[in-house]
């Protein structure tokens, strides 16, 4: 049996990090995952880019008071994404 | 944490990893249990000595407080979530659990001449759902415990006439509110919450 292809985007330690944050929450503000991942702020703030573009997060920005407040929440489509990657990785793994 | 390629296994680790930060280990909701424990409390004891010694026209009055009660429960509670860093389902399963309780003992409460003012057994038993689950999500046992306690004032409720009832509401409260609350409280100083 042929061996699935990783999903790129999520076959990467940071940007599957943030997702299994995630889809263990139901929404997380950016200072959360920043201190859960150990990450910078700025590789973070690419990454969750990357993740929000390809439609596997939400990401909303707003003001609290005079401070930007970003809250990341997973998607329908980043639940798939994330099933199918563990499932795939369990491929990899059987002996 | 960088960017860089995993092996399946790392990925597997890194995994279970994240999911077992975001798992939240301790939850301090005794400001509501207490709250709710001592306005119990003193409304139905209130309700109690003015009913059997007293002439006082309005014995009820005590429980104007549940009004207090409820607003300062949603003030927190918003601003709780508004500056919570983390979202967690069983935080908003918690949420909603007790707004239907609160919900549902309200309509009781009001609509109390229709029970002949027989109210405090069907108190009590929501008092007893909401102290059982509460307990079972966050795996605390004098919840269930006061659960327990709950439902058998209940029975006992049943039995007797509405002033007696009051007593068994204020003994209800102290065993499946404050006990717990208390309890909870000194656990969240002890682990730092």
């Amino acid at each position: 049996m042929a061996f699935e292809a990783l999903d790129p985007l999520l076959h990467s330690q940071l940007r599957l990090a943030v997702m299994s944050l995630l889809i263990s929450v139901e929404s997380a503000d950016f200072v959360y995952i920043k201190e859960q991942t150990g990450a910078t702020a700025g590789n973070l703030s690419v990454q969750i880019d990357k993740l929000s573009t390809a439609g596997y997060i939400s990401v909303e920005k707003k003001f609290e008071g005079k401070k930007p407040k970003t809250t990341c929440k997973i998607t329908s489509t980043g639940v798939d994404a994330f099933e199918n990657y563990v499932k795939n990785i369990q491929q990899y793994l059987k002996p | 944490m960088e960017d860089k390629e995993l092996s399946p296994q790392e990925s597997l680790d890194l995994i279970q990893q994240m999911i077992g930060k975001a798992r939240k280990r301790y939850t301090d909701n005794s400001f509501y249990f207490l709250l709710w424990g001592w306005i119990t409390i003193v409304a139905s004891l209130f309700h109690y000595i003015t009913a059997t010694y007293t002439s006082f026209e309005y014995p009820y009055a005590g429980w104007s407080l549940t009004i207090v009660g409820a607003i300062l429960s949603m003030v927190k509670g918003n601003k709780d979530g508004r500056t919570a860093k983390v979202h967690n389902y069983t935080d908003k399963m918690y949420g909603w659990l007790w707004l239907s309780l609160g919900v549902a003992m309200f309509t009781i409460i009001f609509n109390g001449e229709f029970l002949n003012w027989n109210t405090v057994p069907f108190i009590l038993l929501l008092a007893g759902v909401g102290t059982s689950v509460s307990g079972a999500m966050m795996n605390f046992p004098p919840l269930r415990i006061g659960a327990i306690v709950f439902w058998l004032l209940a029975l006992a409720a049943f039995r007797v006439d509405p002033n007696q009832q009051m007593l068994l509401m204020a003994a209800g409260v102290a065993f499946g509110y404050l006990v717990p609350g208390y309890i909870m409280k000194s656990n969240a100083k002890k682990n730092g919450i």
